[in-house]
């Protein structure tokens, strides 16, 4: 049997705001894998977290692990939090102040009355495993921010659940300790090897972490897929915008052949552009066109070799200086651009090349 | 690697169809109307009638309301409390921010003891206090007949000056009270640069301190209104002898002492006082959320700098000190010293004809001890029992997903508008139609369920701030790791929320021991309270007596108080 996580058709409108808060989300969580969903602040991340853990009631969908449904509105089945057996872990940790870490920890198993011992057991096991066990009987205003957040794991999963959710559980902690913690924790979820879904606006987190990035805006999903595609192949254009650093250009359609096509950009200059097989964009021969370039991926050229395709003229507006490395804004014909090189470039102008599986063309 | 436990719970197919957590959600959604509509129905009733509802072949009709408003006799009696009303607002205000500015924020001499003791009348009843003005400043007062054997003009305190001064007394702790936690929210940095920038400092308290109190101007000053336009005790005690009526005696003496008591008319003025108070509530209500957007940033960790009154500061001090003195501890130590005296005058040494037959008579009545043990039992069971459902309906109303969560809330709050008075009269009608509930008016069951839905404003509005205070995360946390609702209440919230529950209760429980006016028209033979005792002993005109009961009312609240602070520190003020 599997134990999927199988989100369809999600849908959560507030009695108090006209809008929806998230549209229609479909999202399937291979058993044992890592989902995050990733988005500006505000686009529903939290919502369908907590739909699916069960603290908020959607309008419309259903919600399920396997075959254990615990959310479908069809049927008019909505389970209250307490009976999915879910693990969770909340951004300001929601340690409850009045109990010792241990008891913390304890609460789920001694609420279904489990003997003493397989208690004590259980919970020693679950701190040994954030290494925390020397610390059960501090109260949590005694802990670091880091330990705190450990011991919020710690409570997440001591009952074993199947699907564990975190809401951007690392958002308090130093810049320093997040990037361990981000190491730390996926090197937890594959060792339980656990269900997980992770809310985060942080891209490199998701990025770090995830086996799949549900990139989430103003409450639809834009897309899911694992990180590389997410990246290399961005839905659509706010896909494309979110995740790194994006320029567009725009320029006019030519030569359309099938899977091939040139760009032509007001100043005579050509490039050749591929078409992505998942893109549903139609081509249209002469038609205004902005595509979408990785500024990562742009070359910067210190000689001028502007005999080789796709390379570009541009003049270069501003540069900042970043210590490892400068940044360019440069202006070609066919819109700005930003770059990075790791070469301070003297003179006004310079030339780029722009590699041709770089370059997206987007629906949208 | 360890495995994921396999989920053995079968499949739900169904949403459950009974649930703990939402039965107590309808219970308490039920109970909370009922016990808003129980007191309600029958003066609405009434009000239409022709006749008593106890009486057969009964009319309806609008004569008890064109009777009313065609009686000259209410409209002197309401312009009269609406006079009285406003006027005692402006002084207790304006009194009270005075106060609480000198007080929090300037660096007068003994300004730490004048923050407690200003704050004495929040505690006494207003009934105390008049018995109290009456002992020390009355015609036949203590301190009304030193002044006259020394030759000195002389006032008057029945009279509508003498009332208005000594209900502001007992609002003034209110404004202070509710200015002094927001001088403690607001920014004491604002102050800094205005001294700054060259502002003296009573320009600063002026231009800075002042207006920063606006949202807590406003809120004392409405609720000062509402409870002003309500007050039974001091109007009584000091304007009975001299014909002075607002509107709650008009209703006592119509309703209980008058001679043909008209209970149509009763009924009318009844629901004519509850549609202004529910006007003056809802205005309050609509203001105040207006004016929570000039609230400045809250929660500053660091104690503001006094501003520094120089040569002033000691002449402040003196003024506070003669108010505290004349306004507070004289009457107050007046009257208790009379409850030890066989009667007390400026020509004999007090101290030499020390007694305590006042209190051997009160508690050798079996009538006049049973007062006092049912306060002291009302306090202590009735507050607990409506600490907890109030406290419920404040976890349902700001914690859970319940359908009627916005209702539980109105409802709760609702009886503000109802006068003790009122409700007193509506339950009495309500017991004694409902055929075998009338038997519980012999009881202090009746009183303590009149008691706890005049209080539920309060208790509801004393637990909201804690509970809204508490990051819903840690019960979410709960619900995941699951609990019920009920569960995450009983092992979270509750435990969470002890401090503020406890301060609830005293609170509630001091209140409950002070309450009269609810309980005058209901009072029978078993279920009588100190209050009512005291305007009993108070007509028979026994000084010595009341004076007795007032100081075994303070006494029992200073337990209250000092229990609350030395055994579970918890203080009922910030
Ligand atoms: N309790 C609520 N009532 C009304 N609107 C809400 C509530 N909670 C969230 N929203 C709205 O729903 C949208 C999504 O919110 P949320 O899921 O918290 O976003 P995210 O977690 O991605 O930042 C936002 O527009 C937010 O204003
Ligand atoms: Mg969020």
């Amino acid at each position: 049997m599997n134990n999927d996580l199988i989100i369809e058709g999600l849908t959560k409108q507030f009695v108090t705001s006209n809008s929806v808060a998230i549209a229609d989300v479909n999202i399937t969580v291979k058993e044992g894998t890592f989902t995050t969903l990733l988005g500006p602040s505000g686009c529903g991340k939290s919502t369908t977290l907590n739909c699916v853990a069960g603290l908020e009631q959607p309008t419309a969908g259903s919600i399920r692990v396997g075959d254990f449904v615990m959310t479908d509105t069809a049927r008019d089945l909505i389970l209250p939090p307490e009976q999915r057996h879910l693990g969770m872990v909340f951004q300001s940790y929601a340690l409850w102040p009045h109990m010792k870490v241990f008891d913390n920890v304890a609460f789920a198993l001694k609420l279904q009355k489990r003997p003493s011992d397989e208690i004590k057991q259980r919970v020693q096991e679950s701190l040994a495993l954030v290494g925390l066990e020397e610390l059960a009987d501090r109260y949590p205003f005694q802990l670091s921010g880091g330990q705190q957040q450990r011991v919020a794991l710690a409570r997440a999963v001591v009952s074993r659940p199947k699907v564990l959710l975190l809401d951007e559980p690392l958002s308090n902690l130093d810049a320093k300790i997040r990037e361990s913690a981000r190491i730390w924790l996926r090197g937890l979820q594959q060792q339980l090897g656990i269900t997980t879904v992770y809310v985060t606006h942080d891209q490199s987190e998701a990025f770090a972490m995830s086996d799949m990035i549900a990139v989430m805006s103003m409450g639809k999903l834009q897309q899911y897929a694992p990180p590389e595609e997410i990246y290399e192949r961005p839905a659509n254009r706010f896909v494309a915008e979110f995740i790194g650093v994006t320029s567009f250009i725009t320029g006019i359609l030519q030569n359309v052949d099938g899977k091939k096509a040139t760009l032509k950009l007001a100043s005579g200059e050509l490039l050749n552009i591929r078409k992505e097989n998942k893109s549903d964009y139609v081509w249209k021969e002469g038609e205004q066109t902005a595509v979408a370039i990785r500024s990562e991926r742009v070359e910067v050229l210190t000689e001028g070799a502007s005999e080789r395709e796709n390379t570009v003229k541009a003049q270069i507006t501003t540069r900042t200086y970043l210590g490892s490395k400068w940044q360019y804004t440069v202006e070609t014909s066919g819109g700005s651009l930003r770059l990075e090189s790791t070469d301070a470039i003297q003179g006004d102008s310079l030339f780029m090349y722009l590699p041709p599986d770089s370059i997206i063309l987007l629906a949208g | 690697m360890t495995t994921v436990e396999q989920n053995l719970r079968p499949i739900a197919t169904t949403r459950p169809k009974f649930s703990w957590d939402s039965g107590v959600q309808w219970l308490v959604v039920i109970v909370t109307a009922l016990l808003v509509a129980f007191p309600a129905w029958p003066i609405i009733l009434q009000s239409f009638m022709s006749k008593p509802l106890y009486e057969e072949n009964r009319a309806f009709t609008f004569d008890n309301y064109t009777n009313l408003l065609g009686n000259a006799r209410f409209w002197d009696v309401l312009v009269y409390t609406a006079a009285f009303a406003v006027a005692t607002t402006i002084i207790a205000v304006i009194i009270g921010i005075v106060l609480a500015v000198i007080i929090n924020r300037t660096n007068i001499p003994l300004r730490n003891l004048y923050s407690n003791l200003v704050t004495i009348p929040y505690y006494v009843s207003p009934l105390v206090l008049a018995f109290a003005w009456m002992q020390m400043y009355g015609p036949q007062g203590f301190g009304t007949i030193l002044v006259r054997t020394l030759k000195l003009p002389i006032w008057q305190l029945y009279s509508f000056g003498g009332i208005v001064i000594v209900s502001a007394m007992y609002y003034i702790p209110y404004t202070f009270l509710y200015a002094t936690s927001s001088l403690a929210l607001a920014d004491p940095q604002l102050e800094s640069a205005a001294r700054i920038g060259g502002a003296s400092p009573f320009r600063t308290i002026w231009s800075v301190t002042i207006p920063l109190l606006r949202p807590a101007i406003t809120y004392s000053a409405l609720l000062t209104l509402v409870s002003s336009f309500e007050l039974l005790s001091i109007p009584l005690v000091l304007g009975n002898s001299v014909g002075i009526d607002t509107l709650a005696t008009y209703l006592y003496v119509i309703g209980v002492v008058g001679v043909n008591k008209d209970q149509g008319a009763v009924a009318a003025v009844a629901v004519l006082v509850v549609i202004l108070v529910t006007g003056l509530v809802y205005m309050q209500s609509k203001l105040v959320s207006l004016e929570r957007r000039f609230v400045t940033v809250g929660g500053k960790a660091t104690r503001p700098k006094a501003i520094d009154l120089g040569g002033w500061k000691g002449i402040v001090s003196l003024f506070v000190g003669l108010y505290v003195l004349l306004g507070i501890i004289l009457p107050l130590g007046c009257i208790v010293l009379t409850s030890f005296v066989p009667f007390l005058s400026p020509f004999m040494n007090p101290l030499k004809m020390l007694t305590l037959e006042n209190y051997q008579g009160i508690f050798g009545s079996p009538a006049y001890r049973q007062s006092v043990v049912n306060s002291i039992n009302i306090s202590i069971f009735a507050a607990a029992i409506g600490i907890v459902f109030m406290a419920v309906a404040a976890l349902i109303a700001y914690r859970s997903t319940f359908k009627y969560r916005n209702a539980v809330k109105y409802m709760a709050l609702y009886p503000r508008a109802f006068p003790g008075i009122i409700v007193g009269i509506g339950f009495l009608w309500a017991f004694l139609l409902v055929p075998g509930l009338g038997s519980l008016r012999n009881t202090i069951i009746a009183i303590s369920i009149a008691f706890i839905m005049r209080y539920l404003p309060l208790g509801f509005s004393a637990v909201s701030p804690a509970v809204l205070q508490v990051s819903d995360e840690l019960d979410r946390a709960g619900r995941v790791a699951g609990a019920t609702w009920l569960g995450t209440i009983r092992h979270i919230l509750l435990p969470i929320l002890k401090p503020a529950l406890v301060s609830g209760y005293i609170l509630l429980a001091i209140s409950f021991l002070k309450e009269y006016s609810t309980a005058l028209f209901l009072v029978a033979e078993g279920s009588r309270v100190i209050g009512t005792t005291m305007l009993e002993l108070w007509k028979q005109g026994g000084a010595e007596p009341v004076a007795a009961l007032s100081t075994i009312q303070m006494a029992i609240t200073a337990v209250l108080i000092i229990g609350a602070r030395k055994l579970m520190g918890v203080k009922l003020h910030e």
